[in-house]
């Protein structure tokens, strides 16, 4: 999920914050501070996440795009500039704009507001943009919400009291709520300070930032991994089931399917697998857990030396095409897989399905899965050569059982043309004639249509006068059956007019 | 779409009463001549659809679209009304389905034209379809049930639509008024029921229906709400095409579907079969399948046009004609959602063929039309299990992407990983589906089996080739496979000890062992380290499964009584090294050989117990060894016996446990307790008694 920071560079971040006796800061100077921190968390714990650099006033300007590269991101940092007024809504829609260039309107963004709390004033500013966005046109909406789901940290390098004086804070609130209300804005608790903007981007990184560990089991197998980017909880209906899905830190793998019976399964999210040394440490989360990457070269040599699980599965999963079926939770299932990038570097990746026991129709209900070693014969045959998937649905789909629509006159004429195409081959076409015939019957009836089976009936009969003389003598005893039946048919008389009854073909014998 | 929301349930409600078999006026031409044979047959007379069976058939277009996306938990019962009404169906499960309802609507058949008008009504259907949306269905009682004190979250809503023709305006609003109060009727009721549940929410969808070229008696109106429980809306529709129209609109709205048109699908002609000619084929979908291109605004550049009366939007796709080789594929595409599809014009040659070519098992690429140059592919058309669905793809650039190897990770720098075992050990690990029928409720679940399976497989499991002897012996194989298996047969742990004997005669033999010689430079342990490096292994793999069952610990048993004991070890060293002497004579010297005397010695005191299998090689070796008391081999527990109650010879392993013992028993001097207990009991803290006379625990302080 990547991150874009939005930095504002307006006149008021200049704002001097009164320090007794040390030395002078500027607001914005607080909020480099806390930034370089952000930055430095990610470089060491979530490197992998790629985050933008965009400073706005009245205008924006996007000083460093999407990258990985967090030296860059601190330097552009340190060479700011100030510029005027704060203004909120052409900044977002800037947001919305190069967001949806880099990564399409799909990809989830995280988007980092860091703002002193003065949102403008007169047009452009906040509380205008959000006061005047009902009466407007559709080429000028108001950019929030995203069409990309966004998770929205306005960090305030303010005070609550001091938001709360003003109706800034109302402003922000609003402006959360119509991101979609999923992210938090973040005040400093007590006075304008060093600590005090540490300890605020210490809460977002905790709430945000902190990698996501778990442990990778295959029975007694196991591997310490970190799952990236970290899995969102997910709210299956929030009607009958609002408490939000979370992945349980232990991916129970169940068991392997070949990639060719997986074939292609939808997913909501797909996230790295990544093995890692198993910590000293036993907290995890706290803020001031930055190096657990960055150990000395030597301990991360030795990790490398030992082996580990999640390479022999990555391995064996590439080499044979298949993919572990990984429990995330109750009720909810994932798969496993290597995932190359290019033909020398390839990784193990493992994509959440949708909650729930069944989100692949083709596989039925995971749960209902169990070892083919139970079953009474290997249901993948001796030689590899069957499969039981995929799973067969009860009834096929209408497109897969010659169903009889005649909502457009050519499927009634060309349901009519072809009994009469079979009708001039008898008696070699018998069987399908009466199929044929009793598929009409069926649907008129059900249709209640009986005069189309007064006309098919003059149809065949009329087809019955025209037989040529070398026509074989059952032909004409077929038509008149047929033409007899579909009569009594059309009469809706009960004991002719039964759905399910069916024509058959006259018995007759030619053979003495 | 909420699990519960109104689009759970939808009755139909049609109209049977005399009025209905009246003629649509849309005539169908039945009697198409072929040219050939045209000359003097005067054609038969066209025929004309009833606004009955417009409708029926209409409706069941609906369904059969309906049941085509969601073949499960979208419901719908239809009831006809006359006189009075005829339910055709119910919310079980198994009555949805079109042959389920088409069988139904032939037993009511077309209304009859000489009834009397004055006792039909519409009234009665929408009295029963009331009624119905208020009886529970399969799924409300399992997520219920499931819910427990939360079962208030599932909710009872539903759709009503109604196929009829209404006088006037002012007899829709009868019927509205009517919905209305029997719902609140039917509410209380329901309120008194287990298998009932209030309505909460019901949309009220009439379909006014008149024959062609006739004026319509009812206006048009959008959905309006006639009391919080009730909404409603009507259409005003001329039988025939428009009614379908309408119905496949409607169908759209109600279950968030959206239109997607294949284009360019090459097709060979029926008459001409070396040339083909593209088509085009609509198909409908839900429409998440163009969540991208709503959000992106790109719903217009990818190509919607506007057919039918500017009433129908479908995007446009281009078929990418798949590459002949990728038959089923082994590609695992990065897939965001896949949707069930259903034609629109289900049996239309171009229809029929492309959801053939699917069915038959070939993917189609769909490729996004953009007016710039780049190439988009953005779909694929697949089917599996016989049901076709549209898989959106993803076309954005990865978050992911360049991540670091899993090679520059931890576990990246080993090279031995036993690869090919695991892949063996996945394959074992496949998965199938379990029946219904084999499911007990009272059993661990199908899954939770598989992973107890691969505990059992996994209890003892190295990963990587220079840890593992035995894994790399084909000799291991027989019993490493059967050893995991939750139940062991007699013929098993025959197979099992088998395995073992192998193993005691390869020692015999002295057979290499392939044992990694990583990390050690020169040749490696010893042979007969090896080997006993070898039975440590075996033994660790074995015990990890013993507490299974009787078994399960025979095979222990064997392992244990068969390999070589450490003494024994170390005469098989000297024996090993003897030949190894004599293999290569020059290296060996006198020193040794004295020493290797002295362990001889020591052993010739210690006791007339050898293994039974060595006899030949013993001799042949060693000269100086007993011959071995017992020719048949003692290998499970039940004979071991204590001492006392052995009559017979004394088991092997008796021996062995007494004679360590008696060794033991040397090494130190024996607990005076234990010397003089009494029935092995012995009372502790005497001397306290005898020098107070009181009781330990009052006076444990006072004695110190």
């Amino acid at each position: 999920m990547p991150t874009l920071v939005l930095m504002d560079v307006s006149l008021s971040m200049t704002r001097p914050v009164s320090l007794d006796g040390s030395e002078e800061f500027q607001r914005k100077n607080l909020a480099v501070h806390g930034l370089n921190m952000l930055f430095e968390h990610m470089a060491s714990n979530y490197r992998l996440e790629f985050t933008a650099l965009m400073a706005f006033s009245s205008l924006w300007e996007l000083l460093v795009s999407f990258t990985r590269d967090y030296n860059a991101l601190q330097e552009a940092l340190s060479n700011l500039e100030d510029y005027d007024k704060t203004c909120i809504e052409s900044a977002l829609q800037g947001v919305s704009n190069v967001v949806q260039q880099e990564w399409g309107s799909a990809c989830p963004c995280q988007v980092v507001l860091v703002t002193d709390g003065s949102l403008g004033i007169g047009k452009g500013s906040l509380r205008h943009s959000l006061q005047t966005m009902k009466h407007r046109g559709d080429d000028k909406k108001f950019p929030l919400p995203f069409p990309f789901p966004t998770k929205l940290y306005i960090m305030c390098v303010a005070n609550a009291d001091e938001l709360q004086m003003t109706d800034a804070m109302d402003n922000l609130e609003e402006l959360l709520h119509l991101s979609g209300g999923d992210g938090q804005i973040f005040t400093i608790e007590g006075p304008l300070c060093m600590k005090g903007v540490q300890a605020m981007f210490g809460r977002l990184i905790d709430y945000a930032y902190s990698p996501f560990h778990a442990v990778l089991h295959c029975g007694n197998l196991s591997s310490d991994v970190q799952v990236f980017p970290r899995p969102e909880p997910v709210v299956v209906d929030d009607e009958v089931e609002p408490m939000p899905r979370a992945v349980s830190t232990d991916l129970e793998i169940v068991g392997f399917i070949e990639i060719a019976d997986i074939s292609s399964p939808p997913v909501i999210s797909r996230h790295l697998v990544l093995p890692i040394a198993v910590n000293k440490e036993v907290d995890e989360v706290g803020t001031g857990a930055t190096d657990e990457l960055e150990e000395e070269p030597s301990a991360s040599q030795m990790a490398g030396k030992n082996p580990n699980f999640c390479v022999l599965l990555h391995g064996s999963l590439k080499v044979e095409g298949m993919v572990a079926l990984v429990q995330l939770g109750p009720e909810w299932y994932g798969m496993l897989y290597s995932q190359a990038d290019s033909k020398k570097k390839s990784n193990l990746m493992m994509s959440l399905f949708d909650p729930g026991s069944g989100p692949l129709p083709w596989l039925g209900n995971i749960s209902h899965l169990g070892p083919i070693s139970e079953a009474a014969e290997n249901p993948y045959g001796e030689d590899d050569s069957k499969s039981p998937f995929p799973v067969q649905p009860q009834v096929k789909r209408s497109y897969a059982q010659n169903v009889t629509v005649w909502i457009k006159a050519s499927g009634l004429q060309t349901d009519v043309q072809k009994i009469l195409r079979n009708a001039r081959k008898l008696p070699d076409k018998t069987q399908t004639f009466y199929k044929e015939l009793n598929r009409l019957r069926k649907a008129a009836l059900a249709f209640g249509f009986s005069e189309l089976l007064k006309v098919v009936a003059d149809l065949l009969e009329r087809e019955c006068t025209m037989l040529p003389d070398s026509a074989h003598p059952d032909a004409a005893f077929q038509l008149s059956h047929a033409a007899q039946q579909l009569k009594l048919a059309s009469t809706g008389e009960s004991q002719h007019a039964d759905f399910d009854h069916n024509i058959v073909p006259m018995h007759t014998d030619f053979s003495s | 779409m909420k699990m519960f929301s109104v689009s759970h349930k939808t009755v139909f409600v049609v109209d049977h009463c005399p009025y209905m078999s009246e003629s649509s006026r849309q005539q169908v031409e039945c009697d198409v001549l072929t040219k050939t044979r045209a000359q003097g047959v005067i054609p038969l007379a066209p025929v004309s659809k009833s606004l009955w069976t417009c409708a029926v058939e209409c409706s069941m277009e609906y369904c059969r679209i309906l049941y085509d996306i969601y073949p499960k938990d979208k419901l719908v019962n239809y009831i006809v009304s006359d006189s009075e009404f005829h339910i055709l169906n119910t919310w079980k499960r198994e009555e949805q389905g079109t042959h389920e309802l088409m069988s139904g609507l032939a037993s009511v058949g077309p209304p009859n034209p000489h009834e009397d008008p004055e006792c039909c009504s519409i009234l009665h259907g929408l009295f029963a379809a009331v009624e119905s949306l208020c009886i529970i269905t399969e799924l409300q009682h399992e997520r219920r049930a499931a819910l427990m004190d939360t079962a208030e979250r599932v909710a009872n809503r539903g759709r009503i639509i109604c196929l009829t023709n209404a006088k006037s305006d002012t007899s829709v609003r009868m019927l509205e008024d009517y919905v209305q109060e029997t719902i609140l009727e039917q509410n209380k009721v329901a309120a008194s029921s287990d298998r009932r549940m209030a309505i909460q929410q019901c949309e009220l969808v009439l379909l006014h229906i008149y024959p062609q070229g006739e004026d319509t008696l009812v206006s048009d109106r959008p959905k309006k709400e006639i009391s919080p429980l009730l909404t409603s809306e009507v259409h005003s529709v001329r039988a025939g095409r428009h009614l379908a129209t309408k119905l496949n609109i409607l169908v759209q709205q109600h279950f968030d579907l959206a239109s997607t048109t294949i284009t360019n699908i090459p097709m060979k002609e029926e008459q001409h079969a070396n040339t083909s000619a593209n088509y085009d084929v609509e198909l409908l979908h839900h429409k998440d399948a163009h969540l991208e291109f709503i959000k992106s605004g790109d719903l217009h550049m990818a190509g919607t046009s506007t057919r039918e009366n500017t009433l129908k939007e479908t995007v446009t796709l281009k078929w990418c004609t798949p590459r002949t080789n990728s038959i089923g594929g082994n590609e695992l595409h990065y897939c965001t959602g896949a949707y069930r599809i259903s034609p629109t014009d289900v049996n239309s040659r171009p229809s029929s063929c492309l959801t053939n070519f699917l069915l038959n098992g070939r993917s189609v690429l769909l490729e996004q039309p953009r007016k710039s140059g780049s190439k988009v592919i953005s779909h694929m058309l697949s089917s599996h299990g016989g049901e076709i669905f549209l898989h959106v793809l993803n076309s954005n650039r990865s978050t992911l992407e360049d991540p670091p190897s899993i090679s520059e990770g931890c576990g990246g720098r080993v090279t031995d990983y036993r690869i090919t075992d695991f892949g063996e050990f996945m394959r074992e690990n496949r998965l199938t589906p379990v029946s219904e029928y084999f499911i007990d409720s009272f059993e661990k679940l199908p899954v939770e089996r598989a992973k107890a399976q691969l505990e059992r497989h996994t209890r003892y499991w190295p990963m990587i080739i220079s840890q593992t002897t035995i894994f790399n012996m084909q000799a291991v194989v027989p019993l490493a496979n059967l050893i995991v298996k939750e139940t062991l047969t007699e013929e098993d742990v025959l197979t099992c000890q088998k395995t073992v004997y192998n193993l005691v005669d390869m020692e015999r033999k002295n057979d290499p062992l392939p044992i990694s010689t990583v990390g050690s430079r020169g040749k490696g342990p010893k042979r007969d380290e090896q080997y006993r490096i070898m039975w440590n292994e075996l033994e660790t793999l074995v015990k990890t499964h013993a507490a299974a069952s009787d078994r399960h610990q025979r095979v222990l048993d064997c392992i244990t009584a068969c390999r070589s004991k450490p003494p024994e070890e170390e005469e098989r060293k000297k024996r090993g090294r003897k030949r190894e002497d004599r293999e290569d004579r020059a290296e060996k010297n006198g020193s040794k050989e004295t020493d290797d005397k002295g362990w001889q010695d020591s052993e010739r005191l210690k006791g007339l117990i050898d293994k039974e299998d060595q006899e030949s090689e013993v001799i042949k070796d060693s000269p100086d060894s007993p011959e071995p008391l017992n020719k048949k081999p003692r290998l499970s527990t039940e004979e071991v016996q204590p001492p006392e109650r052995a009559k017979g010879p004394v088991s092997l392993l008796t021996m062995w446990t007494n004679r360590i013992t008696v060794a033991n028993s040397r090494k130190h001097q024996e607990f005076v307790g234990r010397a003089s207990s009494v029935n092995n009991k012995f009372e502790l803290y005497q001397h306290l008694k005898d020098e107070n006379g009181m009781d330990v625990h009052e006076n444990g302080k006072a004695s110190r």
